[in-house]
């Protein structure tokens, strides 16, 4: 039976296992563990958090990869953020001998540029052509797809979402119906790919990420009291009859339903702060924690895809912080609520 | 028929081939790490440079292995005196074994030991020794134990026959 078959257990205390070496990748683990020496230190997100103003959190930044210039705009960043994120991924292809891996990551951004076209073309917006290149599939080739209907041109997994997606919002045409579609179709492909590959590391990851979307949709509908039921996505350690019970459950009763998992202590400082601080930040900020953790014991594999996958997650983690911060100050929000966000 | 001298040259190659492709492994890994880790911070070279040439010692505990048997066989010198017999064939084949698969297997963990301390000396390079290092010892200690058998066996427990006069001597 497949990964989506059957429902996963929970064999492990606080992260699945993440398989072995594969001594194919010692010179590309190698150059990755010298690399990651240079990312930035908790400490630096703290000084840009409490920098007084945007400019003193930009100059944080001036010495490292992502300097931008004296009295840089926050779209001059923007576009330096970019374009390091561009150059990991180029790195990252560059490392893995495996091509089905590349396609897999790049994959997510085909994800995303399907999502913003199908939005735009089920509300009658022009199609453009600006999207992330970093993507398996041109983004320019959107606009020929949609006109004409022709969602063969696209590859079979986007192909397969388009189609889930297009028919999901027209059932009642809500917008929202696009991102749970495509959203599950992502971690539908995902897994399945993870499965074709025999990576123990993948499948956990994906699976990790599948319970964490899950948990914060989970909490944010119990906060809100929304009546959504089918919103969560395939594949996770946590069961979907599981989450709908939190989702009855209600705020005080949340965390109790996950004490046998190891996401106990996420939910329940997330569902605390929700309730107090009527803010999502704890559990964004203790789901970026969980999957950092998860990608850190990877630092017991001398040789093999695994560090290098978690680099390139962990180096876009840090580019996202650094946008989040940037943004925040940019924003003059509180530097309490900055510390709370960041992992 | 007389298998002695053979199978005796066959335990000196196994000794000698089974420590090197040992060692080449545990280099080739070590080395790939390290090259990893050099190019991107060259001024490591020296602490890891240790740590890829230590896998490569089985190669020569092999190969002193090896040696011993050829200086018994007076290969160098004209030979033995007399046949050296299947029995005696047999038992310098086995004496040589401990060090083939000692150095064997011992080079190509001591590789990947070595590989794990290069990677840590990227980060922390004030435990490239500590920890890299003398780790990578303790699995040498298994190749040396390997080769001590060897030499025992070869020079204590093997009853050697005359070695064959030279001629004109």
């Amino acid at each position: 039976m497949n990964a989506l078959g059957q429902q996963a257990e929970i064999d492990f205390s606080r992260y699945p296992a993440i398989g072995g070496d594969d001594w194919e990748y010692a010179f590309e683990t190698a150059q990755v563990r010298a690399i990651e020496t240079v990312m930035l230190p908790r400490p630096v997100f703290v000084d840009m958090a409490n920098a007084a103003d945007f400019e003193q959190a930009a100059d944080h930044l001036r010495s490292g990869e992502y300097a931008a210039g004296a009295g840089a705009s926050i779209s001059e960043l923007e576009r330096v953020l970019l374009a390091c994120r561009s150059e990991v991924r180029q790195q990252f292809a560059g490392w893995i001998h495996n091509d089905a891996i590349v396609t897999l990551f790049k994959s997510r951004d085909d994800f995303a540029n399907l999502r913003l076209a199908i939005r735009r073309a089920v509300t009658k917006k022009t199609i453009g052509a600006d999207y992330s290149s970093d993507g398996n599939f041109p983004g320019e080739q959107f606009a020929e797809v949609f006109d004409s209907e022709r969602y063969e041109m696209l590859p079979d997994y986007m192909a397969d979402a388009a189609e889930r997606a297009i028919v999901l919002y027209y059932n009642d045409k809500d917008i929202r119906a696009i991102d749970y579609a495509i959203d599950a179709a992502q971690a539908e492909f995902n897994l399945a790919t993870a499965e074709k590959l025999g990576s123990e590391f993948l499948l956990g990851l994906f699976r990790i990420q599948a319970d964490l979307a899950n948990i914060r949709t989970m909490l944010r509908l119990t906060i809100t009291q929304a009546h959504q039921r089918n919103v969560f996505l395939p594949g996770g350690y946590v069961e979907r009859d599981q989450l709908v019970r939190g989702l009855d459950a209600g705020g005080d009763g949340l965390a109790a339903l996950f004490f046998a998992t190891p996401y106990f202590e996420m939910v329940q400082a997330g569902a605390a702060y929700a309730a107090s601080e009527k803010s999502f930040l704890k559990i964004e900020q203790q789901c970026d924690e969980y999957l950092n953790g998860y990608l850190r014991t990877t630092i017991a594999i001398t040789a093999g895809p695994q560090p290098i996958i978690a680099y390139l997650l962990a180096k876009e983690n840090e580019i996202r912080t650094v946008r989040l911060v940037l943004t925040a100050k940019k924003n003059h929000l509180n530097p309490k609520l900055i510390l709370d966000r960041i992992s | 028929m007389d298998y002695g001298m053979t199978l005796a040259l066959l335990g000196a190659g196994l000794a000698a081939l089974l420590a090197g492709i040992g060692s080449a492994i545990g280099i080739g890994i070590a080395g790939r790490s390290a090259a990893g880790v050099l190019s991107e911070k060259p001024e490591r070279y020296g602490p890891l440079f240790v740590m890829v040439v230590l896998p490569g010692t089985q190669g020569f505990y092999g190969f002193l292995g090896a040696f011993m048997v050829m200086l018994k066989l007076n290969i160098f010198g004209g030979g033995l005196s007399e046949g050296l017999g299947t029995v005696l064939g047999l038992s310098v084949l086995a004496a040589c074994l401990p060090v083939g698969i000692a150095g064997l297997f011992s080079a190509i963990h001591q590789g990947k030991v070595c590989a794990a301390g290069i990677l840590m000396a990227a980060k922390r390079p004030e435990m490239a020794f500590k920890a890299g290092v003398v780790y990578a010892v303790m699995v040498e200690m298994y190749a040396i134990l390997g080769l001590l058998v060897t030499l025992f066996l070869l020079l204590f427990a093997i009853k050697w026959p005359a070695v064959a006069a030279v001629a004109g001597a």
